[in-house]
């Protein structure tokens, strides 16, 4: 399963890009996404642990599955006001 | 509408010319303005980036938690989508209620929370010196 993840902020700075297609096995599990994400931008390491992803504009627990056509978004630290 | 939730382009405008409430007796504004530095290197701008419509839904649904928490009367909020120079205003969040406690509760905490969870994020736009270019 392919899955385009997006990306903001200081994360998408680090990475160079807003989005970035990963491909994860069926029953992937956003904990699952994190660790590829790891794997495939080591810039992003020392940020992962404490970012959230988000699966349709909502934040989904580690144990939460990816499903084919979610929209999903690494939600590093935010810094809005 | 006893809520109001904007993600504004650029930066905000003069305060609107009145959102009290009915009734109110407490009106609490806060504004934020971007600050010539970034830890300590100098800035021309702030760029926020928002993440919609997510940043819009996370930000009423939290209007309406504070209203229903601290019994306040109205919320008005608006936030800076883009560049925003400094000194320039970026955030203002308005409640009124009968009474300050409830208002200085609700203000505190809604910001409190936004900086937690609303993904919004800003970019800082620094200052290019003589020898950076």
């Amino acid at each position: 399963m392919d899955v385009r993840v997006l990306l903001f902020g200081p994360q998408a700075a680090a990475a160079g890009c807003e989005t970035i297609s990963v491909s994860l096995p069926p029953g992937a599990t956003c904990a699952d996404l994190r660790g590829v994400l790891g794997d495939k931008l080591p810039v992003l390491l020392p940020s992962l642990k404490e970012s959230r992803i988000a699966l349709n504009s909502e934040f989904a627990a580690d144990s939460t599955r990816i499903g084919a056509g979610d929209e999903v978004a690494l939600i590093g630290l935010v810094s809005g006001g | 509408m006893t809520i109001s939730v904007l993600i504004i382009d650029g930066p905000l405008g003069p305060p609107p010319p009145s959102v009290v409430a009915q009734g109110a007796g407490a009106l609490c504004t806060f504004e934020g303005f971007v600050r010539p530095t970034e830890g300590a290197i100098p800035i021309e701008a702030l760029n926020y980036q928002a993440y919609q419509p997510m940043a819009q839904t996370m930000l009423e649904r939290l209007a309406n938690d504070m209203k229903a928490k601290h019994g306040v009367m109205r919320i008005f909020m608006q936030h800076s989508r883009g560049r925003v120079a400094v000194g320039q205003c970026s955030f203002r969040l308005v409640v009124a209620s009968r009474h300050r406690q409830e208002a200085l509760a609700a203000l505190d905490e809604f910001i409190n929370c936004m900086k937690r969870d609303v993904p919004i994020w800003k970019n800082p736009v620094y200052i290019l010196l003589p020898a950076d270019r």
